[in-house]
């Protein structure tokens, strides 16, 4: 992968995707409205749970609120396509063709994603945010040093989201149709990254099991330091594990990716 | 490149198949519930061999049309040679490299349309389709322009370049699709079925822009086609390719001679019954018309007409040459002695 020699490519992409999708507005009201139906479905669910109480877990009921919103404002980061891309070259195809052509596929993939994402930080993440501040609460960050950490994790958390994204992406080239494989997968990551419940609330045999996988990383861990969850002491621990988990999806996708092109290789596109 | 223009470096082949073997591993199926069962748990694997031992060479500025039954392998050796898919045995070389070891430079120097499945990007405007070939291929402005501009004279690409690519219709993306191939310039171009689905118009198009940039370009141009009007029009050479083997490697006229070298006599009499002929081979009697198929080396057209009219009185004669179908489907039986 050739990134400097790409560059030309991979940001033409990148400005044709914001373009695109600028143009699309009827998803975007629609994902509006979904994500908004979860967020006061979970702001009523922690005001019952809250009801009473001042203090759950170490956890604030306004802390509560904000994790709430700022986890919704979050969904919008992790609305790729590399899978649909990937699946819908191989069914036409046309995937061996596009392997060869002398810039790496997925980088497109991936640079078209970030295109998408910045369409919908405006389109969005922006109204999402607003409509929590209104009728939730502020999303104020826990501090200005935090709100620095979770915009690094928040990075972070994307590549990890993107790079599972693309290894998963793989299984398009040996099942016929991987759809329904995609709802299961992303409704796990919805429910195990502590998106919607956070893992403080989980059983401590189940967060442990789930603090060794790569999900929590996604959602909890940049959330957590949002609302000022986490010491500062135990912060770095975890966004350099939050770190090497980039780095080894990264080898697992390389490794995959080379595996792919060569069974492409062996029984036709 | 070493070998510039046509008349230098001749000896030299674009294209050189050697041994050329494919194997596919399938999934057998077994019948029935108890079999789909079964599948669940153990997988038998059939080996098919789709081509087997293809050699022959393809020299620069050459135009060659692979026919052949479907199924017969033509796309699996378009698919090799192009670089798509590995070959199980023997090798591929374009432009005297290995296309399996050094794929990425060779991809570098070819173009690829595959007739029912488009590169371009549905999400873009055909132009922005080129813009983004443009970057990947790093193609420079001046020669990206001065293709565009010779792709719009034979194409008229440019009234259609602000279409999205899902609104194109058929002729108009394999327009598309054939110019986004050519963009980079590359010295071979590989066609896979180019003109399928096409109506007239469009498959002129398609067929002037072969002959244009082979003319203008000297690009090699290798295709695969069911369509006679292709062959008739647009190829020196032709191979046939049956049950993944050689069948037929030659020019049109060579390849007829052999393998067809027979004429049509097609007799009309005033009334009554066709007379039979013994040298040649009464095929079609109706009504008054009568068709006669009959070896140039076993009689003449003028001795067959000559005693067909001692026997009944004619009207009228014509002579047919042996059609393409006839060489096709005569090859595609594997047998050159059905007359």
């Amino acid at each position: 992968m050739n990134i400097r020699k790409n560059v030309t490519a991979y940001f033409y992409v990148y400005k044709i995707r914001i373009q695109k999708s600028l143009a699309y507005h009827y998803d975007v009201y629609g994902n509006i409205l979904m994500q908004c139906i979860i967020m006061f479905a979970a702001a009523f669910f922690w005001r019952a749970l809250y009801a009473g109480e001042t203090m759950v877990q170490g956890v604030e009921a306004e802390q509560m609120y904000i994790y709430t919103v700022v986890s919704t404002a979050m969904s919008v980061f992790f609305m790729n396509d590399v899978e649909q891309r990937v699946m819908r070259s191989v069914e036409k195809g046309t995937i061996a063709v596009e392997m060869l052509k002398p810039i790496n596929l997925y980088g497109i993939f991936f640079f078209e994603d970030l295109g998408k994402l910045t369409a919908l930080f405006c389109q969005n993440l922006i109204p999402i945010l607003l409509i929590g501040s209104l009728f939730i609460a502020v999303p104020k960050p826990a501090s200005g040093l935090a709100f620095l950490l979770f915009l690094v994790s928040l990075v972070m958390a994307y590549l990890i989201h993107w790079l599972l994204a693309a290894c998963f992406s793989m299984w398009a080239f040996v099942t016929i149709n991987m759809s329904p494989l995609l709802q299961v997968k992303k409704h796990l990551i919805r429910l195990l990254s502590g998106s919607i419940i956070p893992l403080w609330f989980f059983p401590d045999w189940l967060a442990s099991v789930l603090n060794c996988l790569p999900f929590v990383y996604i959602y909890q861990l940049p959330l957590d330091i949002y609302i000022g969850k986490e010491e500062m002491s135990n912060i770095l621990p975890r966004l350099g594990i939050q770190a090497i988990w980039v780095v080894v999806l990264f080898v697992l996708f390389s490794v995959l990716q080379k595996n792919a092109l060569k069974k492409v290789m062996i029984q036709g596109g | 490149m070493l070998y510039g223009k046509k008349g230098q470096g001749e000896d030299m082949s674009v294209i050189e198949v050697k041994n050329l073997t494919k194997d596919y591993k399938i999934n057998k199926k077994g019948k029935g519930l108890g079999g789909a069962v079964k599948n669940l748990f153990v997988r038998e694997k059939t080996v098919v061999r789709a081509v087997k031992d293809l050699s022959f060479s393809i020299e620069k500025g050459e135009i060659v049309a692979f026919i052949g039954p479907n199924g017969a392998g033509k796309s699996t050796t378009v698919k090799m040679m192009s670089g798509i898919l590995n070959p199980t045995g023997g090798q591929v070389l374009v432009n005297g490299k290995d296309v399996a070891k050094k794929r990425k430079e060779v991809v570098m120097d070819l173009g690829v349309v595959f007739g029912q499945r488009t590169q371009l990007n549905w999400d873009l405007r055909l132009g922005e389709s080129f813009e983004l070939l443009k970057r990947i291929y790093r193609i420079p402005d001046e020669r990206y322009k001065e293709n565009l501009k010779v792709m719009d004279e034979i194409l008229g690409i440019n009234e259609i370049i602000d279409i999205p690519v899902r609104q194109l219709s058929l002729g108009q993306r394999m327009r598309g699709d054939l110019v986004a191939a050519m963009l980079h310039s590359p010295s071979v171009l590989f066609l896979d079925e180019p003109t399928i689905g096409l109506d007239v118009e469009g498959k002129y198009a398609i067929r002037k822009f072969i002959k244009e940039i082979n003319r203008v370009k000297g690009t090699t141009v290798i295709l695969t086609t069911h369509d006679l009007g292709d062959i008739q029009e647009l190829c020196e050479r032709l191979i046939i390719i049956n049950n993944g083997e050689l069948m037929e490697d030659g020019p049109l006229r060579e390849v007829t001679e052999r393998i067809a070298p027979f004429k049509t006599l097609v007799v009309e009499f005033y009334d009554g019954e066709a007379p039979k002929h013994a040298k040649a081979e009464l095929f079609y009697h109706e009504g008054n018309i009568a068709k006669y198929r009959f070896r140039k080396a076993d009689i003449t057209a003028a001795q067959l007409i000559d005693e067909i009219a001692q026997k009944q009185a004619i009207k009228d004669v014509s002579i047919e040459e042996a059609s393409i179908d006839d060489i096709i489907r005569i090859a595609y039986q594997g047998s050159d002695d059905k007359i």
